[in-house]
């Protein structure tokens, strides 16, 4: 073929330049990034269903997070990184698609499109700024912090020693901020309405991704179109659960 | 029928178009859309009218050339038909009915309904074929092709080119198109000399002609006259990666 293009020798330069020149490439950044971010949030979910497991459990299970050091921050910043390049490619290739069709349709029917997939970017770009809001509550202490308890109030039942003298190992007492934090309905109403556009986001985005990788076909394309949907509902369904469960008081902070 | 049409109405590549409205009185339910679009020319430019430019060609649904996005979706209400073969029965009487062209920056409409489909064929002078030096003609089954190999070949070359998945692509991307043309050869023992130059070369076309990136919603699936799958872009994707990552050519 006279097209100039040589095989490509698998340099890491040669790449990169072809992942970041190309809508397939731009678009595998895309998947890859967010099917990690999928892979984290579901490990979160599992861990804030513990909280259902009561302040000594959770907290435990937050101080073992915190004790991790560098890993904790490896992780963080990973977690910073694939966000980065998620929006980073979308924010590319949307500029791309809109500048593809400068004069819109009269008229202009849907025929297969989903509703998630519909409102991807309006779901997306809700759930960056609910993201940066659980942040600044949660992670940062920043916002939405009224009635915290100070760092290191709970005692765990496990003890050390401290000059020859069992002492009980105080952590930070996460449960009753999720507990303080949730019993406030606008937050508890606004959390489950973000995970609500997450989970509408990933409707979409879980077989988007899959078969953006290439990895469907015939057979597991009709798969992937109930259970990208299905498993994006239990997300939902895990992460909402908590503060419903504490504005109903089946979780409470201990008497 | 009697029915009202609203034509997008343009005079050349750089003079903005604007919707005209025509009345389309005594149609026959029998006849093809673009008999009915024959019709209502016939009688403008009896009333000395200039009579609006569509493309069309075989009237056949096999050689790609018709178009207009009907009532907002390409190639009519009819699934799995081109708009040659969409007849007016599947239109009631006293419609309106709204007639534009392929709307994409890398189809410009030349006029009326026309647009330039040439970025097509600049794709597949990328790498659309198999490339041979010619001889004596190989014995009939030489070359052992397995019939759901053939098959899945056979489907994606079933593509005619029209461009209605551009059309219907909110992104105006050609993935379903170049998807084909590229899995049409991933199936048989002939294209994989040149499978990763294929892709890669066709795809860089795709993306210099100023068509968007693929989003999976499927719309192209839907209209494709042909009923290509997407599976075919799962298929290229996979191409795709392979051949940036690690691919070099047998």
């Amino acid at each position: 073929m006279e097209d100039g293009i040589s095989p490509p020798a698998p340099g890491v330069g040669k790449v990169v330049s072809r992942v970041h020149g190309s809508t397939i490439g731009q678009k595998a950044v895309m998947a890859v990034s967010g099917i990690l971010l999928i892979a984290f949030s579901f490990g979160h979910m599992v861990g804030h269903l513990q909280m259902f497991l009561g302040a000594e459990k959770y907290n435990a299970y937050a101080h073992f997070l915190q004790s991790m050091g560098p890993i904790k921050w490896a992780i963080r910043f990973g977690l910073l990184g694939l966000a980065g390049l998620h929006i980073f490619s979308a924010a590319q290739l949307t500029m791309r698609n809109n500048a593809a069709r400068p004069i819109a349709y009269a008229n202009n029917k849907w025929l297969a499109a989903s509703l998630g997939a519909k409102t991807m970017r309006v779901s997306g770009g809700i759930v960056l700024f609910f993201i940066l809001y659980h942040l600044l509550h949660f992670t940062v202490l920043l916002v939405g912090t009224a009635g915290f308890s100070g760092e290191n109030t709970f005692p765990l039942s496990q003890t050390r020693l401290l000059n020859g003298v069992a002492v009980p190992v105080f952590v930070d007492n996460v449960f009753q901020r999720m507990v303080v934090s949730f019993q406030n309905p606008a937050l508890a109403l606004g959390y489950v309405a973000g995970v609500g556009l997450l989970s509408l986001h990933l409707s979409h985005g879980i077989q988007s991704a899959l078969q953006t990788l290439g990895a469907l076909n015939s057979t597991y394309r009709p798969f992937f179109k109930k259970v990208g949907p299905a498993l994006a509902g239990l997300l939902f369904a895990g992460f909402a659960v908590v503060p419903l469960a504490v504005l109903a008081h089946v979780i409470d902070l201990p008497k | 029928m009697n029915l009202t049409l609203k034509i997008w109405r343009q005079k050349d590549k750089a003079t903005p178009g604007k919707f005209e409205t025509y009345k389309a009185d005594d149609i026959s339910p029998d006849m093809s859309f673009l008999e009915m679009l024959d019709v209502v020319s016939e009688r403008a430019q009896q009333n000395g009218q200039e009579p609006c430019a569509f493309d069309h060609d075989c009237r056949e649904g096999i050689c790609g050339m018709c178009s207009l996005v009907i009532n907002g979706v390409p190639h009519g209400p009819e699934a799995a038909t081109t708009t040659c073969q969409l007849h007016m029965r599947k239109f009631k009487d006293g419609d309106v009915i709204v007639i534009e062209p392929w709307r994409a920056a890398a189809f410009p409409v030349l006029r009326d309904l026309v647009v330039d489909r040439s970025a097509f064929d600049r794709i597949q002078q990328k790498g659309g074929f198999v490339s041979i030096n010619t001889g004596g003609t190989p014995d009939g089954n030489a070359l052992p092709i397995s019939k759901k190999e053939a098959d899945l070949a056979m489907d994606a070359a079933s593509c005619i080119g029209c461009g209605a998945c551009v059309a219907a692509c909110k992104n105006a991307s050609a993935m379903l198109f170049v998807a084909a043309k590229v899995s049409q050869y991933a199936h048989l023992p002939q294209g994989q000399a040149e499978r990763s130059r294929r892709v890669l070369a066709m795809m860089e076309q795709h993306d210099a002609e100023g068509f968007g990136s693929c989003t999976n919603f499927g719309e192209c699936e839907a209209v494709c006259p042909k009923e290509i799958s997407v599976r075919v872009i799962a298929e290229m994707n996979r191409d795709y990666l392979r051949a940036t990552l690690v691919g070099t050519d047998a």
